[in-house]
């Protein structure tokens, strides 16, 4: 049916590999401490970047939150082993509400610009440049598909944010169609993307 | 959370728009913190999302430039009680505007208009079972025909020509007004129009916002609340008179940054 795979969950088996961390460290062996970083760094940092976190701020709470978590493994361990994911979560959300009180607290009227500039820097002329091309790409890509009924499908839900059922009931579509397009378009947009890229001295700002 | 859930349910596509309800959210931020795939999954939607963001932006700017967007600030204006004459103007709107635009920020209210509808439909039904409840019915259609006539009469004033000048703030983002010239300038309309803002925000989305537009001096010249999110966009439109030539800014509360803009008189 033309979508990504369907095995289940992250890895072979996050609950055993979480419970499984989580007693090694607290059994005090340091390679266990260095494997959770690696497992779930790059999930966290893009939890902080949904969460609004510029790139030097994510690396705090990123830190932080590792630090915390392990400090608590290494003493306390916790009740449930497979739950080291929401806890993770639980403390880097909390670390980053906590940080933007205090952030929120220190701001007057006095420093506009300074404030204004560390949090939210102007996009760069490359990253608007960048933003062109992925609205160059979307415009494409909508371009090439065979009907109007898939056209109108793409745009009512990622422009109008309307739910698959409602935008099946209304073209008359089934479920398995709807998962098919929105699978092209996304491998599609990928083709393109990745060939912007090649083209390109690497752009992206890290996260 | 599998990943054939995930796929079918558009998990990942709908986490980036902020349209996943909150449980969902907490599932999959869960899932996604140890999952390479999923992480390759949100690392393309994303940009897709905003490439689909920003074409329908870049069309609605173009549309501007042909004037029509005083229509769909009209729309936006509308309040609930108009929502089965918005439907009709909405039928209408399909014939002038292009899907992006017209798909854009209205999801909200074609779900309103959806229960309009089927309220609409229930008391039909109802009142084939009584002749009393079809009188009642059919003064309500013609007060519907007369909010209609008088809507139908905005509309007309709404697509008369005026100017209508369109500002993204998107660019100059977190410029201050102390540090250098605002970039974004913005012409005053010769004759009677509008000057509509719109700036993008991030998510988490707030239930609603509060704008505060100041002035060069810091005092505050208008406070628009209750603005909506409509697919990561803030936009409300202000007539020229508020704004005499100068530099200004604007700050959304809760949210860090400003947007500084300089109005030109007219030419
Ligand atoms: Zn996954």
């Amino acid at each position: 049916m033309g979508v990504d795979s369907t095995e289940a969950g992250p890895g072979p088996d996050e609950a055993a590999i979480a419970a499984d961390l989580v007693r090694r460290i607290a059994a005090g062996e340091t390679a266990a401490e260095g494997q959770l970083v690696e497992r779930y760094r790059r999930g966290l940092r893009y939890l902080l970047h949904r969460l609004g976190a510029l790139p030097d701020l994510a690396d705090d709470v990123q830190q932080e939150t590792f630090r915390i978590v392990i400090e608590r493994l290494r003493h306390e361990g916790l009740a449930d082993p497979a739950g080291l994911a929401p806890f993770l979560r639980g403390t880097a959300r909390n670390l980053l509400i906590a940080e933007r009180r205090k952030t929120a607290r220190r701001r007057t009227w006095g420093d506009t610009g300074e404030l204004a500039q560390a949090v939210a820097p102007a996009p760069s002329q490359l990253q608007s440049v960048l933003l062109d091309e992925e609205a160059e790409m979307v415009r494409r890509l909508i371009g090439e598909l065979p009907t109007d009924r898939d056209r109108q499908l793409l745009l009512r839900f990622y422009v109008g944010e309307e739910d698959k059922d409602s935008i099946c009931a209304d073209l008359g579509l089934e479920s398995l169609h709807f998962n098919r397009v929105l699978f092209r378009a996304r491998q599609r947009f990928k083709e393109l993307l990745e060939r912007f890229q090649k083209q390109q001295v690497p752009v992206k700002e890290g996260r | 959370m599998d990943h054939a859930y995930i796929e079918d349910n558009q998990i990942a596509d709908r986490y980036v728009m902020g349209t996943l309800p909150p449980e969902e959210v907490e599932r999959f931020e869960n899932h996604y913190l140890s999952c390479p795939e999923c992480l390759d999954r949100l690392d393309l939607v994303e940009p897709l999302q905003r490439g689909f963001k920003r074409m329908a932006g870049q069309d609605a700017a173009k549309l501007a430039a042909t004037r029509q967007l005083a229509f769909v600030a009209w729309l936006a204006r509308l309040g609930r009680s108009r929502q089965i004459g918005f439907l009709l103007a909405a039928l209408l709107l399909i014939a002038v505007l292009p899907a992006g635009l017209l798909l854009r920020g209205t999801a909200e209210r074609g779900r309103e208009l959806a229960l309009a509808r089927s309220d609409l439909e229930q008391e039909r039904q109802r009142s084939e079972q009584s002749a009393a409840e079809t009188a009642r019915l059919r003064s309500k259609l013609e007060a519907n025909q007369r909010d209609l006539a008088s809507q139908r009469q905005q509309l007309a004033q709404a697509q008369q020509p005026q100017s209508v000048t369109v500002l993204n703030l998107d660019v100059e983002r977190g410029a201050s007004l102390s540090g250098g010239e605002p970039t974004h300038n913005v012409r005053l309309p010769a004759r009677s129009g509008w000057i509509i803002l719109s700036i993008p925000i991030d998510p988490p989305f707030q239930r609603s916002y509060v704008a505060v537009l100041w002035d060069t001096h810091g005092h505050e010249v208008k406070r628009i609340a209750d603005l909506k999110n409509q697919s990561g966009t803030l936009s409300f439109s202000l007539p020229p008179s508020l704004l005499p030539p100068g530099d200004y800014s604007l700050t959304i509360e809760g949210l860090s940054g400003r947007f500084t803009f300089r109005v030109l008189p007219p030419a």
